[in-house]
This record gives structure tokens, sequence and C-alpha cells, in this order.
């Protein structure tokens, strides 16, 4: 299992900001995927939006339309 | 004035090509919106071909810039202690069926330099090497990452484009 060990020094804002970015973004995969698999178990919109901490149209907005394609 | 009105109907097939395959790259990539990255990617698959040579110019393999992009997001991740090839999730593509176009803010800074750059450079028509032109003009962001992966500096950029769109 991956643990992280530090955090780049605020101190250097290219080398922090760069892994802002990448963690965002594996953040955002891990999320979209999450969400497929939990409307897949059939897990309703608003418990989605309950365990991720945003509102119901927020989830749906963010996902529902990638959903869709991908479960075609 | 017939030259500039066909100069300016390939520029719009150009730039119709080069935002439609920007869309394509950033679907492929698992992403919603192209970035700056994939108008270069998109870029690199143009037929005027004028981008690729740009970066065999510097020595690096057109064909290895997805790769370097890849790179630039698990670099930072290796330095925090995660190893990218464990918890790594495989991004299913996205098929967009977008009606308007929208871009991340570097994919609109990217196509804003380059509308610019063809206001200065009207004589000659949008080449894929005027894409890489317009990322010189940006200091940071996954582009620019991704070329220093490669070993590419901004100098060295803006140089070896000059110098392809000084043959053209």
């Amino acid at each position: 299992m991956s643990t992280i060990k530090s955090l780049p020094s605020a101190d250097n804002p290219e080398e922090a900001l760069a892994t802002v970015v990448s963690l965002r973004r594996m953040a955002e995969q891990l999320e979209r995927e999450a969400v497929k698999e939990a409307i897949s178990q059939g897990w309703s919109w608003s418990q989605v939006a309950e365990a991720l901490g945003v509102t119901k149209q927020a989830a749906h907005k963010r996902h529902a339309a990638l959903i869709k394609k991908t479960n075609k | 004035m017939f030259k500039r009105i066909r100069l300016r109907l390939r520029d719009m097939k150009t730039i119709n090509k080069l935002i439609s395959g920007a869309d394509e790259q950033a679907g492929i990539c698992g992403e919603e919106e192209p970035g700056a990255e994939h108008f270069i990617l998109s870029a690199l698959n143009l037929p005027d071909g004028s981008a690729k040579r740009v970066l065999e110019r510097l020595g690096a393999d057109p064909s290895k810039f997805r790769e370097a992009i890849k790179e630039q997001y698990n670099e930072p991740l290796r330095s925090v202690g995660i190893n990218p090839d464990i918890i790594e999730t495989h991004p299913e593509p996205i098929e967009s069926k977008k009606v308007f176009h929208n871009s991340k803010p570097s994919g609109q800074h990217l196509i804003k330099s380059l509308y610019d750059l063809k206001q200065k450079d009207k004589d000659r028509p949008l080449l894929s090497a005027h894409v890489l032109s317009a990322v010189t003009k940006m200091d940071h962001g996954v582009a620019i990452r991704a070329f220093k992966i490669l070993g590419i500096n901004q100098g060295q950029l803006t140089r070896a484009v000059n110098e392809e769109l000084d043959l053209i």
C-alpha cells in the first residue's frame, strides 16, 4: 500500500503545484471509477452525493453523463 | 486578395482539425476537456508535419510526447512516496458529443496565443509548428513539464520553432 511520506514544501511552488495537479487528477479518476461502481451496485445519487460531501445535483451533473456513456 | 482568402479557408480547416483532434486526445486520456498538452498531441498529428519536425530537430521522438505527459503526472507522485504503477487507475476513454467546444484554461490560453500569432503572421498558412510557438508563451503547466521530461526547455523550443517556420 502506498503512503505519503512527505509533501513538497510550499517554498518550492513549481514542485508543490505540480504535485497538487497530479494528486487532484488521481483523485478525480478514483472518484469517477468509484461513483460508476457505486451506481452499478445500486447506490442512489443522493447516497453518492452524501458520501462525496456534495449536493445531489453537483454529483449528478459531474458524473451522470459520463456514466451513461460508458454503460451503453 | 484571392491568396489571402485561400489561406484563410485553409487556416479554418486546420483549426477545425486541431480542435477536433485535441478533443479526441483529451478523451483518449480520460479527460473531459482538452488542455494545451492535448492541442500539442493533435498538432503532432496534423498533416503538414512541421510540429513533428520541430521535436525531431531537438533530438526528441514526437511519439514520446504522450508518455512524457504521463510521466510529468507520475514524477510528483513518486516524490511523495506514491507508486503510480501500483495505484494508477486506468481512465476509460471519454466520448464527447458536445456541440460547443470547451477547453481547460491552458487550452483556451493556447488558442488565444495562436490567434494573436496568426494576426502577426498573415502570409503563411497556419501550421502545426505555430501551435508549438503558442506553447512557448507559457511558463508553467502540464505541457511545459512534459517538454522538460523530454529534455526540452522553452528557449530550445522557441529556437527550433523559429528555424522550422523560417524554412516555410
